[in-house]
């Protein structure tokens, strides 16, 4: 692991290939989960609120809901631990690879807490919406992430403050 | 999201299993008042492969953490860090224990489960003091 996010150049030129090669993967992961989420209809409003309620008047059980939050806070937080260890040592500003970070961390959080919003508070308005949006913002934040570690790591030059 | 796994853990093994022994063996043999069934090998296994793969990674990440960033000396560092993965390793595997060797063990998963959530707090803890303080002071490797 050290191996890998170590700032000398020679270190990081040998690194590139399988760094290159975990990114592809983590892309994979995220497109993945895309296409799972839209292939149980987890991608519209009404498709995510039929997930929670199947059938009117019997919601989900809690289980469930902890189950995702448990298995969604592992990927998001693994995903967020490897990307932002990659740009760490990419020539990237600090300001760029900051505000990636944290706007993938609100969006991961808010697709994760967004499902307890009905429950917690009934009839809440528009956490499904609310939780698509976090989704795709926090899938798009890290794909960027990373292409942004894909196309420089392992380059010489290093930008100011990053 | 380290603290938000391991406190949905917690809250999914009090909801879905139990802090009681009774409990654990009724959810691993089955139970005729609830109408459950034992749990098959396919189905533990289910739960624990992506077990395996999950967790030692998580305490990997968080242990090389720790060692770098905080000042921790290299014996308790490993002593505490053997502790941790032991405990890991027990709360995967006892389920297979429990349900085809011996149903007494289960007070070793609720000792085990305690054991890996409570020594994940102290390394979160020890982790968050290390980043938090360490403006003030430069970080020491582990050994």
């Amino acid at each position: 692991m050290r191996f890998l996010v170590q700032p000398a150049p020679e270190s990081l030129e040998r690194a590139r290939p399988p760094v290159r090669v975990f990114l592809a993967f983590s892309a994979l992961l995220i497109v993945a989960a895309v296409a799972s989420r839209a292939a149980h209809g987890a991608l519209t409003p009404a498709g995510l609120e039929q997930i929670l309620e199947p059938v009117p008047g019997e919601r989900l059980g809690p289980v469930a809901l902890w189950e995702e939050v448990h298995q969604g806070a592992f990927l998001y937080g693994f995903l967020l631990l490897a990307l932002g260890s990659l740009l760490a040592v990419c020539p990237v500003s600090s300001g760029v690879r900051g505000g990636f970070l944290w706007v993938a961390t609100a969006a991961a959080f808010l697709d994760l807490g967004a499902p307890f919003l009905p429950v917690a508070l009934p009839g809440f308005p528009g956490w499904a919406a609310l939780r698509i949006g976090a989704f795709l913002v926090a899938t798009c934040a890290l794909l960027a992430m990373a292409g942004l570690a894909w196309t420089t790591f392992g380059r010489e030059e290093r930008a100011s403050g990053g | 999201m380290v603290a938000v796994v391991m406190g949905t853990a917690a809250v999914l093994f009090a909801r879905k299993i139990g802090f009681d022994p009774g409990h654990i063996q009724a959810f691993y043999l089955g139970s005729e008042a609830t109408f459950a069934p034992p749990r098959s090998l396919a189905g533990l296994l289910e739960v624990a492969v992506p077990h395996l793969l999950a967790i030692p990674m998580l305490l990997f990440v968080t242990l090389h953490l720790v060692a770098f960033v905080s000042g921790a000396r290299r014996r308790p560092f490993a002593v505490a860090a053997a502790i941790t993965f032991a405990c890991a390793a027990v709360v995967i595997l006892a389920g297979f224990a429990i349900r085809f060797a011996w149903p007494g063990l289960a007070p070793i998963k609720i000792a085990a489960f305690l054991g890996l959530e409570g020594t994940m707090l102290v390394w979160l803890g020890l982790l968050v003091a290390a980043i938090t303080g360490s403006e003030a002071a430069p970080p020491r490797a582990a050994g």
